[in-house]
């Protein structure tokens, strides 16, 4: 990668999310993805005092399986977009969604865009015993039909456990640490009456659980439901008009480590160290400056690198830092404060916005709320391990 | 003889030599002509320089656990007697690194950067599997 690449300052605090909304969480039986992801943009369109006649951008992560998603979604929403696509890029898709919403406002091709994602993962896959075979037994697409199931080398559990193996070999990181992890945003869970998970979760409830792919267990892994959510993002100059006080996009940037999870030392070093110096360095901000987060959370694991690659503490050090409790609502980094991937619901990365948003608007009540949020990071992680993106958000 | 109940390994064009000289016991790579460097997964060009010139080479097929993940739920019934199964992502002596089910070892006694070997499982008359096991309980 160039070490020259120096984002345009220009972009900082030009646009801003004026809605966010989200669908019902959880297990939603007889909707599908796209009902969901219908009554996530309405309510984000509901949120922001805007209609369907005021979009002309449409940004959307699709369910693979469907060609030209954005289409689909378009015309039942009954909405013709100057610019709109299908995001492939995992979910890093739904952070970087918003940024290029950003650059095509900047360059005159839209003025309002939704950005949106939603699953129906639990209804699909877990609901019906027949389809969870079929999916979770499918060939890991990575390298297509070979180099993966004949050495019965499946799924994201894995993929993820090898960077978790290594960075405890590396640095003696451990299963407890993790753990607290959980823990932490478990107790995020609680405090949100969306959130799917509804019990505290102790370290001996984290250590009960059934081992998947070691060395995670069942905690370790994040939630299959049935959720959606929406964002909408205009230029600052038309927010001012509009119901919601404006969440400024302060910085964003992309971190993509093509060349493969298996290689370098990209097991234990993620895209986030490229996405967030460019993040940062757009907004004018550092590490110290961030006063919540909301990382990736496919896999306890991730937000622990995450965390490290974002500066939030030393290289090696991640496993103290959030066993030190700083991920704790009252924390010195307040982390994943709707309870996350791992308790809330997972909609690759999309809840999240939406959560980054909410706490910058600052209404929620104050056993929720972290307390004077100004500056909020939001993390995208995905495509086969290794994609990344990253959004710097602010209250002004 | 049973059955086979695992998924066989469908090559593409790229990988076909890969597989062909498994099945003659060969651990076989990419080497480029140019950088001298090896590569994997099989591609057409060198993802260190670019350059289109390469040979199928032999390696040592000796390396070491860069990383590995234990399977302790099934995912595919092919492996219902084996689990927990360990599969590593085996750093080989020669550059290039490739996942490959690690075996002769109790999962729990794995650990990263140990000394692996390369042997064949002729897992069918026409598929050969390349595994590994630890260089100090691989037969000469």
């Amino acid at each position: 990668m160039s070490p020259k690449i120096e984002p345009s300052k220009s972009l900082r605090d030009r646009c801003a999310i004026v809605g966010a909304g989200t669908s019902q969480l959880g297990k939603v039986p007889g909707v599908s993805a796209q009902g969901l992801l219908e009554e996530a943009i309405g309510n984000a369109l509901n949120d922001s005092g805007l209609t369907t006649k005021d979009i002309d951008g449409l940004l959307l992560r699709g369910p693979d399986e469907i060609y030209t998603f954005h289409q689909v979604m378009g015309e039942r929403l009954g909405i013709d977009c100057t610019f709109s696509t299908t995001l492939t890029n995992g979910g890093a898709s739904q952070v970087m969604g918003v940024a290029l919403a950003v650059m095509a406002i900047e360059a005159g091709l839209a003025t309002t865009v939704v950005v949106g994602y939603g699953r129906d993962n639990w209804s699909r896959v877990h609901a019906n015993k027949e389809n969870h075979m079929r999916a979770s037994g499918r060939p890991q697409q990575m390298y297509g039909v070979e180099f993966g199931p004949e050495i019965g080398l499946f799924g994201a559990v894995a993929a993820h456990a090898f960077g978790a193996q290594r960075h405890m070999h590396e640095f003696g990181t451990t299963r407890e640490q993790f753990g607290k992890i959980a823990i932490s945003f478990r107790d995020h869970a609680l405090r949100n009456p969306e959130a799917v998970m509804k019990k505290p979760l102790s370290i001996e409830d984290y250590f009960n659980g059934r081992m998947i792919v070691s060395p995670f267990g069942l905690f370790d892994c994040s939630l299959q439901t049935d959720a959606a959510g929406a964002v909408i993002v205009t230029s600052s100059e038309r927010a001012k008009d509009l119901r919601q006080k404006p969440v400024l996009i302060k910085g964003f940037g992309m971190g993509n480590n093509l060349s493969g999870w298996h290689n370098n030392d990209n097991l234990t070093h993620t895209g986030a160290i490229e996405a967030g110096k460019l993040a940062y360095s757009m907004a004018g901000l550092g590490p110290t400056d961030v006063d919540f987060a909301q990382i990736y959370d496919c896999f306890t694991y991730m937000v622990l690198v995450q965390l490290e690659d974002y500066g939030f503490c030393k290289k090696g050090e991640g496993g103290p830092f959030v066993q030190s409790g700083a991920l704790d609502l009252y924390g010195s980094l307040p982390t994943n404060t709707s309870g996350g991937q791992l308790s809330e619901a997972h909609v690759e990365g999309m809840l999240q916005i939406v959560e980054g948003v909410r706490q910058l608007q600052g209404n929620y009540s104050p056993n929720r709320q972290v307390k004077n949020a100004e500056i909020g990071l939001i993390s995208g992680h995905g495509g086969n391990t290794v994609c990344e993106s990253t959004l710097i958000l602010g209250a002004n | 003889m049973t059955e086979y109940l695992k998924p066989i390994p469908i090559p593409s064009p790229d990988s076909l030599p890969f597989w062909e000289a498994a099945r003659e016991h060969n651990l076989c790579m990419q080497k480029c002509r140019k950088c001298h460097k090896y590569w994997f997964p099989p591609s057409t060009l060198c993802p260190q320089c670019g350059n289109k010139v390469y040979d199928w080479v032999n390696t040592s097929g000796i390396g070491s656990v860069h990383s590995f993940v234990i399977y302790h739920r099934l995912y595919h019934k092919g492996w219902t007697a084996e689990v927990p199964y360990v599969v590593a992502l085996i750093e080989l002596d020669e550059g290039p690194r490739l996942y490959a089910n690690l075996v002769d070892i109790e999962p729990d006694e794995v650990r990263c950067d140990q000394k692996v070997k390369v042997y064949f499982d002729d897992v069918t008359e026409k598929c050969t599997i390349p595994k590994f096991r630890p260089l100090n309980a691989s037969p000469d």
